[in-house]
């Protein structure tokens, strides 16, 4: 159970980035009518992007 | 004999009196302004709590815009913190109360809008409250900073996964003995991320973000500021009538949620938030007498 918890917290910030990060961005370009580069959806998109951060703030410790 | 009242004391006349006599003036001051039951705060606590998830049926059903949701739930946030502050001082009731449930029900039906259990915020600001301004010790030490923006940019870094803030929350727990309210933290984190990713997930994720995330972010930014940074920083110390000072806020004592008088609050925590401002003009020669950092207010 601990093990499990201190997996869980150590990949909060990837948890975060594609249960929430990865919507706002789709659902915020749709809202504003931006559409994505290079032929992509919006979602694949926000996944590449939202994904991205989320990663960089795993490795970094911070997203900002 | 009957003391003299205070106010009938000039500030030199305050500072011949010996001690003993000095503190029992302050205690008279304080005790006359901890009897009341404060009402307000408890309207106040249900009050916001009702009309943040009045929010949601209102924005989801198109009643009201989201920029309007965003305003108000903004100002919801910022408003959650006070009414469990005064729960974790007992200030509502005290253990053994008749209406000690009351107490209790304020603190957990406000903190965990702003994802803290609220037996943490107690634990964690009665430490700050014994640590004041201690390098080591004081779990809102991180919250110093030289300037404003140094603190606002300060809260923001401190709410990052590496955050120094973060552990030291975590000694807190561990000095108290209460390592089982790690779990409780996590356990807050994970539901938050969970009902921001249902929302999100199921078409609400503007929502989501402009009517809990966001109003979170910028409330945490502002309570830090206010009630953390403008009363204990820069150039506070440690002891009793040195740990934090008054002043005059440019957004008055409402806009700094009545902090200008936070000396008041850590010599005489007991005291309801909105009796503050009384008790500190009341008090104010004798904290003068004190030397303490009293900033035009």
């Amino acid at each position: 159970m601990e093990r499990l918890l201190k997996l869980i917290i150590a990949v909060l910030p990837l948890i975060f980035a594609f249960a929430f990060l990865v919507p706002v961005i789709a659902q915020g370009m749709d809202a504003i009518g931006l559409s994505a580069p290079f032929g992509l959806s919006t979602l694949t998109f926000a996944l590449i992007i939202g994904g991205g951060w989320g990663l960089i703030a795993q490795i970094r410790g911070r997203w900002i | 004999m009957s003391e003299p009242p205070s106010t009938a004391l000039t500030v030199d006349e305050l500072r011949q009196l010996p001690e003993p006599q000095l503190r029992k003036l302050e205690l008279q001051i304080a005790r006359k302004y901890s009897t009341r039951f404060p009402w307000e705060i408890v309207v106040w606590a249900f009050g916001n709590l009702v009309c943040w998830l009045a929010l949601w049926p209102l924005v989801l059903s198109g009643t009201i815009p989201l920029w309007l949701g965003f305003i108000v739930a903004t100002l919801n946030m910022s408003l959650v913190y006070l009414p469990t502050h005064d729960a974790q001082h007992d200030i509502i009731a005290r253990p053994g109360q008749k209406l000690r449930w009351l107490n209790e029900a304020v603190g957990h039906a406000t903190s965990w809008m702003i994802i803290y259990p609220y037996q943490v915020l107690r634990i964690s600001h009665l430490d700050h409250h014994r640590h004041t301004n201690n390098l080591e010790l004081d779990v809102d030490i991180t919250s110093h900073a030289p300037n404003a923006w140094a603190a606002i940019w300060g809260s923001i870094r401190q709410r990052q996964p590496d955050a120094k803030r973060n552990q030291d929350y975590l000694a807190s727990l561990m000095r108290a003995g209460r390592e089982d309210l790690i779990l409780v933290v996590v356990a807050y984190r994970l539901t938050f991320i969970a009902i921001l990713g249902a929302l999100a997930w199921n078409g609400f994720a503007l929502e989501a973000l402009l009517l809990w995330w966001l109003p979170y972010q910028i409330a945490m930014t502002y309570l830090i500021f206010f009630l953390s940074w403008a009363p204990h920083s820069p150039g506070m110390s440690e002891g009793r009538y040195r740990n934090t000072k008054s002043w005059k806020s440019k957004v008055g004592a409402i806009g700094s949620m009545w902090m200008e008088y936070h000396t008041v609050h850590h010599l005489h925590p007991y005291i309801p938030l909105l009796n503050t401002p009384a008790a500190y003009r009341e008090m104010r020669p004798i904290l003068e007498a004190r030397d303490c950092e009293l900033g035009g207010r």
